[in-house]
């Protein structure tokens, strides 16, 4: 049971979904511009999804880039449903899946650790550093991708719920387990 | 730190660590849109080569009747079907001599590649990966479920295998490129001309009429031609499942579902989507519309009788709408309407007041996204109230208070809640109707006894900010959850699927 922790979702790209809707028929009539402003605004959500599958940043940067190719090809086959963002994580979803299948034939990597921070990247502050890597590396990767999707995305609990086909009280049970390791990995103590 | 820091931080640091590189996107949009997707354009990370997640092989040798024009250079035919069927005809060196849309589908296909001419002279290869490539373009391959067949009709049968083998990898390599996971079938096929001719009456490729033969041999009294409409994706589900009956197909499975959502919704159609699903039991089509409003519904049809096995809905979360909306009973054969004295003894016994109490009391039935609601506002000493109620189950689905003030006060309840359905409800429960009351209004909404009920399990869970009960059980056959407003008792969602 899981009362009393509010959270409203609704900030950084959440905002404005007609937007990024018109964004989306901007692209579907070939029009780059309209990507350009896509990517910039829709970036930042991929990456975090794409991360919490591959789990290192250089094939989580190729899939951000291979996603924007397919949103590009795929535009047009893009219907206003009042969830673009759900519409490009999805696509994302399936890009990542469909990775990790190929190359689970070949070697396992679903045992890989999590590697958030990328090699060439330096002005990361120590404590954004922390909560990326170190933090989100005690969660389980389930815990890890609704953290993020959450934390970037501003897609609601139940949409999150639908985009990766889990039940709304597993997400948001999973959800609160997940804040609540985090807490109290940064305090060092019982933060409830 | 708070949850909300936490999270701030954490979208700060992956901004910061995410790619910015639009250019790197754009010089790969411009050589693809509407052109050939070329093999090997994407960069080769060690994960992206491999196989195909689904690659079937479907090996139909020997056919008797063996017509070969050796003085024609043709030496291998190739199809490739999905519901567009498309022919290649190439030589011993695997040039493209002529290739041709077999039916409307694919005429559309082949539309920016002049109807296939473009691709005379090309090598084999090249061909299917620009035909592939437009194929997915078109989303012809974009369900997980959808399946493309290779069939390559050559005398020899190690040069007809070998270049099955190739065939196979290019369309792996073009599906790849483009999430696409659909299945790949191949087959090769000695030429036999009664298949030719049987496939030309039907518009269709050779390939796809071996495969239309292999059904009828499992079940004889279908008709070829109505199989022949059929796509490669249904035809390979149906022979794995035996062929028991004729299948309604997509644009019945379509036209049966339009029909239930009308009488359910006076909403217009915004998007529909057919896909078969005839390798899972019950065989069905699960049909997906969405109304201009952002409602969702999903039927699954039998896929022989075309009955309606399984109904859901689902208002979507739209930006704007309250937090309170629930659906409307299914199924719609139930088209109820409370009616006007209804909807005002609901709000006044939500609001506590009685009538003889209240004054300038207007009630209206409007169309809100469509859902018929009963707006009820009236007065009362100095408070001024305004309910919405849903038509067809009279559950509040907006309500508001205002002082003589003027100051808006639609969070704090001046009444203890009760649920719309349940008026004899105890008062004293602030804001939470309690387990029990959350069971029965499931229970009611449902029209099932609590003795009939089983596996019965309530919860209370939050979801942005919002206390439901979330309620599931089992009765019968049938499997049944609901969302229920904690604060309300109004249904907020549910579902009811046949429990198998």
């Amino acid at each position: 049971m899981l009362v009393g922790m509010r959270s409203k979702t609704e900030y950084a790209q959440g905002e404005n979904r007609r937007e990024l809707e018109q964004l989306l028929s901007g692209v579907a009539a070939g029009d780059c511009n309209a990507l350009e402003d896509l990517y910039g605004r829709t970036r930042t959500a991929v990456y975090g999804l794409a991360l919490s599958y591959l789990k290192n940043p250089q094939d989580a940067q190729d899939m951000t880039q291979d996603v924007f190719v397919q949103i590009w090809e795929r535009g047009e086959q893009y219907r206003p449903t009042g969830s673009p963002m759900g519409w490009i994580l999805t696509i994302c979803r399936n890009l990542c899946l469909m990775q990790l299948r190929n190359a689970d034939r070949r070697e396992n990597l679903n045992d890989e650790e999590w590697n958030a921070i990328p090699d060439r990247e330096t002005g990361l502050p120590q404590e954004e550093k922390l909560l990326l890597q170190d933090t989100l590396a005690v969660l389980s990767e389930e815990e890890r991708r609704l953290v993020l999707l959450h934390a970037v995305t501003g897609l609601k609990h139940r949409e999150i719920a639908g985009l990766l086909e889990m039940p709304l009280s597993t997400v948001l049970s999973k959800y609160h387990r997940a804040l609540k390791k985090m807490r109290v990995y940064l305090k060092g103590d019982d933060a409830l | 730190m708070t949850d909300r820091e936490i999270e701030q931080k954490l979208a700060q640091a992956l901004e910061k660590t995410a790619p910015k590189d639009i250019q790197g996107v754009l010089s790969r949009c411009e050589e693809r849109k509407g052109t050939v997707v070329f093999m090997n354009q994407k960069k080769k990370s060690r994960r992206l080569s491999g196989l195909i997640a689904a690659c079937l092989m479907v090996a139909i040798l020997g056919g008797s009747g063996v017509y070969y024009q050796r003085a024609n250079a043709v030496a291998s035919v190739v199809s490739l079907d999905v519901n567009p069927s498309i022919e290649l005809k190439v030589n011993r060196s695997e040039k493209v001599l002529v290739c041709t849309p077999l039916n409307e589908d694919a005429k559309a296909i082949l539309a920016d590649m002049s109807n296939g001419a473009d691709l005379k002279g090309a090598k084999l290869d090249v061909a299917v990966n620009a035909i592939v490539g437009s194929l997915v373009r078109n989303g012809y391959l974009s369900s997980i479920s959808s399946a493309i067949m290779i069939s390559v009709e050559d005398k020899d049968t190690a040069r007809a295998e070998k270049l099955q083998r190739e065939l196979t990898n290019t369309v792996d390599d073009v599906l790849q490129t483009s999430a696409s996971k659909a299945a790949v079938l191949t087959q090769t096929l000695t030429q036999d001309a009664g298949l030719t001719q049987q496939a030309r009456e039907n518009s269709i490729s050779t390939g796809k009429a071996a495969l239309v033969n292999r059904v009828l041999a499992l079940n004889s009294s279908l008709k070829f031609d109505a199989l022949a409409e059929l796509s490669v994706e249904e035809l390979k589900d149906l022979a794995e499942a035996g062929a028991p009956a004729m299948p309604i197909g997509t644009d019945k499975a379509m036209d049966l579902a339009a029909a239930a959502f009308g009488k359910v919704s006076a909403a217009k159609m915004a998007y529909s989507a057919v896909d078969p699903e005839l390798d899972e039991s019950p065989a069905h089509y699960e049909v997906e519309i969405k109304s201009q409003s952002g409602e969702e519904f999903e039927y699954k049809l039998d896929a022989y009788t075309g009955a309606i096995l399984e109904s859901k809905r689902e208002v979507e979360d739209g930006a704007e709408t309250p937090a309170v909306q629930p659906s409307r009973p299914e199924p719609p054969a139930a088209v109820q309407d409370i009616g006007y004295a209804k909807a005002k003894s609901i709000a006044l016994n939500h609001a506590g007041v009685s009538e003889s109490k209240t004054y300038d009391m207007d009630i209206e039935l409007d169309d809100e996204d469509g859902t018929l609601v009963y707006e009820v506002e009236f007065k009362s000493g100095n408070m001024e109230y305004s309910y919405e109620i849903d038509a067809a189950s009279g559950a509040v689905l907006e309500r508001k208070y205002e002082g003589a003030d003027g100051t808006d006060d639609d969070t704090i309840a001046p009444k203890p809640e009760k649920p719309d359905r349940q008026p004899d409800a105890p008062s004293g429960q602030k804001t939470d109707i309690g387990n029990a009351k959350a069971k029965s209004i499931a229970l009611n909404h449902a029209g099932v006894k609590q003795d009939a009920v089983y596996d019965m399990e309530v919860g209370l869970d939050e979801e942005d900010g919002i206390l439901v009960y979330e309620v599931e059980f089992k009765s019968g056959n049938m499997e049944y959850s609901y969302e229920i407003d904690a604060a309300s008792g109004a249904v907020l969602k549910y579902e009811s699927e046949r429990d198998d």
